[in-house]
């Protein structure tokens, strides 16, 4: 059997080996064997373990705790409390806003929702932590908690005028539409719940911190434990080779962390600290929960003249964090009318935070049910309303699109799903006992982009070596750079090593947006052009190259030959030319900063996400695009539902990589489908507190969830929004599934199901 | 409450290997922290992911609801003992072939599925493979991948 695809598959005209290649995952066989070493996996002598304690209520303040158990419990090395844990500080969040100048203590006094950090145990095992831990005992002040937004204490919560975008005159358009529709579309807490739970092992070395930490973005983490622990940037080391999974939950550093830090640097001994499984629901956001109204003003032929939409998700009690629920409301579709707003409601909740498309994923559920009910209200097909309504340009930012292969992506998943064949009425299709239904839904996520830095050698052995400090947390950074590098220099991808995952190699923004792939090919590529020009120039300048006497204007270097592009005079190995002059190897570092850039900009670039990129910069407006085809199977007495078909043609712009690509769309098509029929983060309205907080009672597909999938690529290359002319990836595909589902649904049963997860209880 | 200690002996992957730990310690604990072998994960620590799977006496198990002192006296393979003499088992191949990965954290344990549900004779249709994969979670959402790899496999093994 071929293990690794080495020079074949050139079914789509790329080598396996080059950009845009089907080359397998190149950390792969580090996976499937266990020798990928994961971040908490290192083995350190003097190791300690940690285990925490967290509140039991979700509004009011600890009046005690009592650790005498604990402290005398086998093992136990440490007890730490608010009172006990040493003093921080307070640092910037991820815009580098300047921070308050006042302490920060990461175990709480001031309670303000369950399962907030209140003690940690350190131990000398992970047993003796863990059982000392149950031994902690603390008292409460409770007050009333506002458990969620259905609660009656809310409120409506706060304008937030930056989301609000208005065109024309919505409010009266809508009024004298002749056709409207009104509906609210809920989204629950959805929780991100990557397979390897967070934690981190910290070790100090005097003013030096050392952080194994699964981590979406080294140097924004590392810029947080060094404000916290009043160091120098340059003192903190983050290393994360491999993540195992993050979906948008690992990007910054969490109060876990500077717990084991903390406890790190007062005990002068290494701690591990790693979340429980529950406490992965409440260390960290998740998915807020969001409220919309769509209205829809159109004429009797399906013509929109007007979307007025209006928002709410919730934040916590002293955090903020907003969904940005208009995102695709407001880009989908042409309309000379819009009004779109949004509130942000407290609740005694953790902050949420980012998943998978943050924004668009709940604001595409709202439209593109919305759009699938108005098809049904004038009677046109849901795809042919689509279509009615295609936006030929940005319709907020009035710009024209950088490419939009989304006509492209209907006309390819109707033709593959068979929609022709589609009878239009609801419970018009049927297997036995089975409804079917066939739904349709678009989604889009714009283009993030950023700077990035990246190291190339070309080492005496005529191999190259990539060093970067972006990660690969599955998405295949390893792989396409070693395919960009491999490329540009004119060697072999197995030739190539990518290092990864340490904040001492060249910076890195976050990886979140599906920004990394194109930001970070760019970076290769120009650092790997650097090295390769030099290469070149030495074999054609220095005095000892056999090439010397050639007097060439240029060489070509393929398959890590170096050779006249005539192919005249000699054809030596990369190894064989360093040799001759004398070299151990070349060394470029580039970057995609503007060439003014100062070491502040760079620091601010990379440590924050303040310099990003906007996706309307310039004369475009920048996006992938996705159509999404699903059939459902709905048990008529019992209404549960099956996903048994998904069609989805996706433009993500040019691929570095499709076998990968394809991977991650359907990861994303995946986990939209728990979304739709699984997944929610249910409340106790008595204690507000989450009470399926584990992988049994919050549920995630399992394998017998998910049928085929079938995903086809219609991106063309988009040299406006990457160097190399990819869009984004990862979160693409997860953008509009629910409601292709919902749609699905409806078609099957005649029942609109605007409140997700699409449970039984509400088909029946 | 104690600490004390009670020998375990236990054979993983071919290997002997003596132990002195607490008896609640669990047979993934005792993998990853006691002996280095990190190859099996940990997801969940309750039996709800499958991230921990290993087989003992060549029937799969869940490592974090197995204490290390049952399972002495009794064979243990880790992803790590899968690959014999550096060539990759089949199945492992096949999930590279098949991209049946992403971030690679449940791989160890859907691999070790993978190997026993093949040797069950539960490989024999992809809605056979789905149902007797399900219980190795993967959010990274690699299913439909895991499947072919399964089928490979279990067609190569068959041949």
């Amino acid at each position: 059997m071929t293990v690794h695809t080495r020079h074949g598959d050139a079914s789509d005209g790329v080598l396996a080996e080059a950009v845009g290649g089907r080359l397998s995952r190149v950390d792969g066989p580090a996976k499937i064997t266990g020798a990928a070493r994961y971040a908490v996996e290192q083995q350190l002598e003097g190791l300690l373990y940690g285990a925490l304690v967290e509140s039991t209520i979700a509004a009011g303040k600890v009046r005690a705790i009592d650790v005498t158990q604990a402290e005398a419990a086998p093992g136990v090395v440490k007890v730490l409390t608010p009172d006990t844990i040493m003093s921080l500080r307070t640092a910037s969040d991820w815009f580098g806003t300047p921070p308050p100048d006042k302490p920060y203590c990461p175990l709480a006094r001031d309670i303000t929702f369950s399962g907030q950090h209140v003690a940690a145990v350190i131990a000398g095992t992970f047993e003796q932590a863990v059982a000392a831990a149950a031994l902690v005992k603390v008292s409460y002040d409770e007050t009333p908690a506002i458990v969620d937004l259905s609660d009656g204490k809310a409120g409506d919560g706060i304008p937030i005028d930056a989301m609000t975008k208005e065109w024309g005159d919505a409010a009266s358009a809508f009024a004298s539409a002749p056709v409207r529709i009104c509906a609210a579309y809920n989204t629950p807490r959805e929780y991100q719940a990557p397979m390897e739970p967070h934690g981190l092992i910290a070790h100090w070395q005097g003013d030096h911190l050392t952080v194994w930490e699964p981590s979406q973005w080294l140097d924004g983490m590392a810029r947080t434990y060094a404000e916290w622990f009043e160091v120098p940037f340059e003192n903190v080391r983050l290393v994360s080779p491999y993540i195992g999974g993050g979906f948008g939950s690992k990007a910054l550093a969490l109060s876990h962390g500077a717990v084991a830090a903390g406890a790190a640097r007062m005990l002068g001994r290494p701690v591990r600290l790693v979340m429980t499984r529950p406490q992965t629901f409440t260390g960290y956001g998740g998915r807020a929960a969001t409220r919309q109204t769509v209205t829809i003003g159109a004429g009797h032929d399906g013509v929109i003249q007007s979307i007025v939409h209006r928002g709410v998700n919730e934040t916590s009690i002293d955090g903020m964090w907003v969904e940005p629920l208009g995102s695709v409301t407001s880009i989908m579709y042409a309309t000379p009318n819009f009004s779109s707003k949004q509130n942000v409601v407290r609740v005694n909740s953790v902050v949420p935070g980012a998943m998978r498309a943050p924004g668009e994923n709940p604001s595409a559920f709202g439209i593109e049910s919305a759009i699938d009910e108005l098809a049904y209200e004038v009677g046109i097909d849901p795809l042919e309303i689509r279509l009615r309504n295609y936006a030929e340009q940005d319709p907020h930012a009035k710009k024209a699109w950088s490419t939009r292969q989304l006509r492209e992506a209907f006309a390819a998943g109707a033709e593959r799903f068979g929609w022709a064949r589609r009878t239009p009425q609801p419970r018009s299709m049927r297997d036995g006992n089975h409804l079917i239904g066939w739904g349709v839904a678009a989604g889009t996520y714009p283009v993030r982009r950023a700077y990035g830095e990246a190291r190339v050698r070309i080492l005496a052995d005529g191999s190259v070596e990539v060093e970067s400090s972006s990660i690969d947390m599955g998405q295949g950074t390893y792989t396409i750079l070693a395919q960009t590098a491999a490329e540009t220099v004119g060697v072999s991808a197995d030739d190539v090593v990518v290092k990864l995952g340490d904040s001492r190699f060249p910076r890195a923004g976050v990886t979140g947006g599906s920004r990394l792939a194109g930001v970070m090919t760019g970076a290769v590529y120009k650092a790997a052009t650097s090295a390769l020009d030099q290469l070149v120039g030495l074999a054609i300048s220095d005095p000892r190259s056999p090439f010397h006497a050639l007097q060439a204007n240029t060489l070509v270097v393929a398959n890590g030959r170096i050779a006249s592009p005539r192919g005249e005079g000699p054809d030596v190995s990369i190894a064989e030319l360093l040799k001759s002059v004398g070299r151990d190897q070349i060394e470029a570092t580039g970057d995609t900063m503007p060439a003014n850039s100062t070491a502040e900009d760079r620091y601010k670039n990379y440590t924050t996400i303040a310099m990003s990129l906007p996706h309307t910069e310039g004369d475009y407006s920048r996006h992938s695009w996705c159509a999404h085809f699903v059939e459902v199977r709905v048990d008529e007495d019992f209404g549960t539902v099956r996903v048994s078909r998904v069609v989805s043609a996706l433009d993500s712009g040019r691929l570095y990589n499709p076998k990968l690509a394809e991977s991650q769309w359907k990861g994303g098509i995946i986990m939209g489908i728990g979304q739709a029929l699984l997944e929610e983060g249910i409340v106790d309205r008595r204690h507000g507190r989450i009470v399926n907080d584990n992988l049994a009672d919050y549920l995630v597909p399992t394998n017998a969830d998910i049928p085929d999938i079938e995903v086809i690529s219609v991106g063309i290359p988009d040299l406006h929004s990457s160097a190399l002319g990819g869009k984004g990836v990862g979160e693409l595909a997860i953008v509009g599934i629910a409601p292709a589902i919902a749609n699905a649904v409806f078609h099957a049963t005649g029942k609109r199901v605007r409140d997700l997860p699409i449970t039984l209880e509400k088909l029946i | 409450m104690t600490d004390t200690k009670i020998p375990v002996h236990l054979e993983i992957n071919g290997r002997h290997h003596d132990l002195q730990i607490e008896p609640r310690v669990t047979l993934l604990d005792a993998l990853r922290d006691r002996l280095g072998l990190t190859g099996t994960k940990k997801g969940c620590d309750h039996g709800q992911c499958g991230a921990c799977t290993v087989h003992v006496d060549g029937e799969r198990v869940l490592a974090c609801l197995t204490l290390a002192a049952q399972a002495e006296g009794r064979a243990i393979t880790t992803i790590e003992g899968l690959a014999r003499e550096g060539e990759l088992h089949p199945v492992q191949a096949a999930f590279l072939e098949q991209d049946a990965f992403q971030c690679g954290y449940c791989t160890p344990g859907q691999i070790m599925s993978a190997v026993a549900c093949i040797r069950e004779g539960h490989a024999g249709s992809d809605e056979e493979i789905r149902e007797y994969m399900a219980g190795n979670l993967c959010r990274c959402g690699a299913y439909p991948h895991i499947v072919a790899a399964v089928r490979q496999a279990a067609l190569e093994a068959a041949q």
